[in-house]
């Protein structure tokens, strides 16, 4: 590597800033206690769906999302979790379910969107338009901003 | 096909329009300088979540966010070998010319075929909202483009066939 | 309902901030460069008198200090000067800052007696500037821990001594910038009592840049919007934050009205008004409600066209029927300051002056 792309500033700079999401923690440092949570998570949430309650299994799968770098595939078995029950509504639903959520529930279904287009080879993005064109319409530009800014990612 | 492309393309409008809020922002680390943050990447709280806005495998779109830019790579359908070709050259022939499209990065970012830049400059000098119309508009073109080109190619294709084999007959 | 006077006083580019002084007859403003322009008000329309030079790089900031007419700029070329008007020549005359940053100066502001002002800047500090009787210049005291990033905004407290900074590393702080010699006692009920020169009062957590900030008339409130399109307020150093998520885009910047309303503008284009209502913070609605504008007689198959393949729902003209057309970058009191705004003026980057009247401008019936 060239003398001249070496970042010599993070050398002396005890006050750079650190992003959390980039430090091996992060905000949910526990992470056996964080991956019990996910798979007990991804159970309740079968469950609502084999009772045919598509809403309470996406309002039950947005609960208490994890965060931080180390936890990669607890993050994604808790994406498989969400989208499951996301894939589980029918079109016409969606816009219903969106109305029921808070909007606190609303920026994590955005950030899970998000999080599904970004592997399509794994996920079925036409439902998952369905669902951010729902939530944009519920939730306006200002949930899709939070989700840009959010440094949590899931 | 064409089902999901509206909520596709309204997707990425809304994404771009929310990814848009730009303003004057000088550089922290080098004096004196004002770049665009999600090019130098050299202050890591200055940027957004990259998010990737897909129709399907093949068809996506990379936002990336800043605090005085925005990059927006396009992934194009390419179903065969001859719509790789001609996107290939399509692109770039575009972006040999991009100081006439404004916001047209010269280079595609890794894995995407096209990517415009749009800083704060861009957005002081137009209309926010048709910045978003002019990439929307972009992308619903290209595809009708590169489809005629290869209706085109195929039908030119079939005429040097006809009259090359017509000697044999 | 009257709408508000607009001023069109550049054209084709941004107004990066403005200033009004005291009885409003005159205004400064940067034409998104390395000049200030001074205009004077002429009948219902302005009249440029005066440009000043001085800046090389773009002027980020200007405050009007109203009572000792002093007007202070900062710019990206790393600089601040302070600039009295000089009656023998009929001109502003200008003396440098000695602000001693090495990073581009992105915000100032006159403290409430106007004897101190504060400048943010991109090299994560803020110099607290005071001018220095034996040297006869503008010196300056910096307060820099635990500052991580870029300083986008600042607001002073009415005592003079406290300062709110809202940065890009996403924290609210709240700072002393007690300048031994230049300030009284300094002491505060809310926010701490002792309080020598950067003395953090306070921290504030967002998902997003801050980039406003205001302490209300009584000095007992901060709020603060930050790029998730969140205004936040809080009403000391251990009490809960309150927080009003929107559904539009990030509000960049903000002002009280009085102490329980407070006006936001931004990416949006139109003013917002938050206020407390029934012990409840909350979006109240939009300032502007924008002329309808005679939709032409669209065919329904175009119509229909323009949805199914742009997904947009109706021929959008080129202009937005909001009186700004483009983000709004400062709200500014015009008249009732401190706590009872009437009147807010505010600049955008479509090069608009526009100064709108509270209640007057669209909500009817509205009690703060």
């Amino acid at each position: 590597m060239s003398h001249r792309k070496i970042n010599v500033d993070q050398y002396d700079d005890e006050d750079a800033f650190v992003d959390e999401n980039q430090t091996a923690s992060g905000p949910t440092a526990d992470s056996a206690q964080v991956e019990a949570d996910v798979n007990s998570r991804a159970a309740e949430v079968r469950n609502y769906l084999s009772r045919g309650d598509v809403a309470g299994a996406v309002a039950k799968a947005l609960e208490n999302p994890p965060a931080g770098r180390a936890l990669q595939t607890v993050k994604d078995r808790n994406t498989a979790t969400v989208m499951e029950a996301l894939a589980a509504a029918r079109s016409t639903d969606i816009i219903n379910i969106v109305k029921g959520l808070s909007t606190q529930q609303m920026d994590i279904l955005m950030k899970y969107i998000y999080r599904g287009m970004g592997s399509p080879e794994l996920y079925n993005s036409a439902i998952l338009l369905t669902w951010h064109e729902k939530a944009t319409e519920v939730g306006g530009l200002g949930g899709i901003v939070r989700a840009l800014t959010d440094r949590k990612t899931v | 096909m064409s089902n999901t492309l509206r909520p596709y393309l309204s997707a990425v409008r809304s994404t771009v329009t929310a990814a848009m809020c730009l303003e004057n922002f000088s550089s922290q680390v080098v004096e004196r300088h004002n770049k665009p943050e999600v090019e130098a990447r050299v202050s890591s709280e200055v940027l957004l979540t990259p998010v990737v806005i897909s129709r399907n495998e093949n068809e996506k779109v990379l936002i990336e966010g800043s605090i005085n830019s925005l990059r927006i790579s396009i992934k194009v359908k390419q179903a065969d070998e001859i719509e790789r070709i001609l996107c290939h050259k399509f692109t770039r022939f575009l972006m040999l010319r991009a100081e006439s499209f404004f916001i047209l990065r010269r280079k595609p970012v890794e894995g995407y075929d096209i990517s415009f830049l749009v800083t704060n400059h861009h957005t002081e000098t137009m209309y926010k909202h048709k910045l978003v119309d002019f990439i929307i508009q972009f992308m619903e073109e290209v595809d009708k483009e590169i489809s005629e080109m290869k209706l085109s190619l195929n039908a030119r294709a079939r005429i040097v066939a006809e009259s090359y084999l017509q000697q044999f007959s | 309902m009257t709408s508000p006077e607009v001023h069109q006083l550049v054209w084709g580019r941004p107004i990066s901030c403005h200033a009004f002084n005291k009885d409003r007859t005159q205004v400064a403003i940067c034409p998104n460069d390395n000049t200030v322009e001074i205009y004077q008000r002429n009948g219902s329309g302005w009249e440029l008198t005066e440009t000043l030079t001085g800046h090389d790089q773009l002027v980020t900031s200007i405050d009007w200090a109203p009572e000792t007419n002093r007007i202070v700029t900062c710019s990206q070329d790393r600089n601040a000067y302070v600039w009295t008007w000089n009656p023998t020549e009929g001109k502003w005359g200008h003396s440098l800052v000695h602000l001693r940053i090495n990073r581009a100066a992105t915000y100032v502001r006159w403290s409430p007696k106007e004897n101190k002002f504060a400048v943010a800047s991109g090299a994560r500090l803020i110099s607290i500037c005071y001018f220095e009787e034996e040297n006869n210049w503008w010196g300056s005291k910096h307060i820099k821990k635990p500052i991580k990033s870029t300083i986008l905004s600042l607001d002073w407290h009415p005592d003079n001594i406290l300062l709110v900074a809202g940065s890009t590393d996403m924290k609210t702080r709240v700072f002393s910038a007690y300048i031994k010699g230049v300030d009284g006692k300094a002491s505060n009920p809310v926010w701490g009592d002792k309080l020598p020169l950067h003395t953090l009062c306070g921290e504030f957590d967002n998902d997003g840049w801050v980039h406003s900030v205001a302490f209300s008339p009584s000095g007992n409130y901060v709020a603060w919007s930050s790029h998730n399109s969140v205004v936040s307020l809080a009403s000391g150093p251990n009490n809960p934050v309150i927080t009003i998520p929107t559904n539009a885009l990030p509000i960049v910047s903000i002002i009280f009205a009085s102490e329980t309303s407070i006006i936001g503008v931004g990416h949006d284009c139109v003013p917002f008004l938050f206020a407390q209502r029934g012990g409840q913070w909350e979006l109240v609605g939009k300032l502007d409600q924008g002329q309808k504008k005679s939709v032409a007689a669209n065919s329904a198959f175009r119509v229909f066209q323009q949805m199914d393949s742009r997904a947009q729902q109706t021929n959008q003209d080129v202009e937005l029927n909001t009186t700004h057309q483009n983000t709004i970058t400062s709200v500014r009191p015009y008249a009732g300051y401190p706590d009872n705004v009437t009147k807010f003026s505010t600049s955008g980057v479509d090069g608009k002056l526009v100064i709108w009247d509270v209640l007057a401008s669209g909500v009817a019936g509205l009690r703060i």
